[in-house]
């Protein structure tokens, strides 16, 4: 892991990986979209609002998976200082936030029709909430200028509080996790855990592909976001130091 | 069967939740894509100009 926490290694990689993700994940996106929507049969209760699952799930696993990662590369960066984690943090913020915010709203608008509201002060949707204003809060803690300000160090790592912030905002992800098991409400339970799942398979398997389809292009945002970063950390290197030689 | 969600009207949610996702992943997809291409061109402009 020492080896590649360097930006050069790590844009040799990243180049030839970028269209591959997003290549992939595109197709695996569309092609778990067209069979949910045309391949599957509609559940015997809910009828064809069930199809909204297949964008729902992955949304949700990408918001709270997300997270995560975003703590990790916080710990990384707390413990051991590598430059390459500070600016994978920074780059997994956006689009966490967009697979949180697509959860919350496909949720919405699945519970209208089955549950006849859109919002529910209930465990899942509430901690889903406070998700989306952690990454709101993580984004405008880091977004200071490259100087240093802010929750952002020179090189586009992360201050020890944006870092201690994104371990912090953690605890959240086991809440969301258990909160259908810890309060009833009208949000169903677990459908999918580590034993099995209840979803029969008829209905499940366009799932894997927009799982991994959305998860693949989630990682080419990170990628593509990382390179920006890297690039403009260049460039402000490169005009700091024509500013130096000028000054001489 | 009772509580049974039914009718020609479930498929504008349907449509309403893919076209949502769709478009917002779709424009976060391009505006990274856009910035990381302008970024590495303005990066490697300036090491061209240093050169």
């Amino acid at each position: 892991m020492h080896a590649y926490a360097n930006p050069t290694r790590f844009l040799a990689i990243a180049r030839p990986l970028t269209p591959w993700l997003l290549g992939v994940g595109l197709l695996l996106v569309l092609a778990g979209a067209w069979a949910g929507l045309t391949q599957v049969p509609g559940d015997y209760k809910q009828g064809e609002t069930a199809r909204i699952l297949y964008v729902h799930v992955p949304a949700a696993w990408l918001g709270m998976g997300g997270w995560t990662s975003l703590a990790l590369a916080g710990l990384i960066q707390l413990v051991w200082r590598h430059p390459l984690s500070g600016i994978a943090a920074r780059a997994i913020a956006v689009p966490g936030m967009l697979f949180t915010a697509l959860c919350l709203a496909t949720g919405s608008i699945w519970g209208k029709p089955t549950w006849g509201t859109w919002w529910e002060w209930d465990g899942r949707m509430t901690s889903m909430l406070v998700l989306l204003f952690l990454y709101a809060g993580f984004i405008a803690l880091t977004n200071g200028d490259a100087s240093g300000g802010g929750g952002q160090r020179q090189g586009g790592s992360l201050s020890r509080g944006a870092a201690i912030y994104a371990l912090v905002g953690a605890i959240n992800i086991p809440i969301i996790n258990r909160s259908v098991v810890w309060w009833n409400s009208l949000h169903q339970g677990p459908s999918i855990t580590l034993r099995g799942s209840s979803i029969d398979n008829a209905l499940l398997w366009p799932l894997g592909l927009t799982l991994l389809g959305f998860s693949l292009l989630f990682g080419a945002i990170v990628v593509m976001r990382m390179r920006r970063i890297i690039a403009d950390n260049r460039v402000g290197a490169r005009l700091r130091r024509l500013a130096d030689d000028e000054g001489n | 069967m009772t509580g049974v969600i039914s009718g020609s009207g479930q498929w504008a949610y349907v449509a309403a939740a893919y076209g949502l996702t769709m478009l917002l992943t779709g424009a976060v997809l391009w505006s990274s894509w856009r910035a990381m291409v302008n970024a590495e061109r303005r990066s490697d402009a300036l090491r061209k100009d240093r050169k």
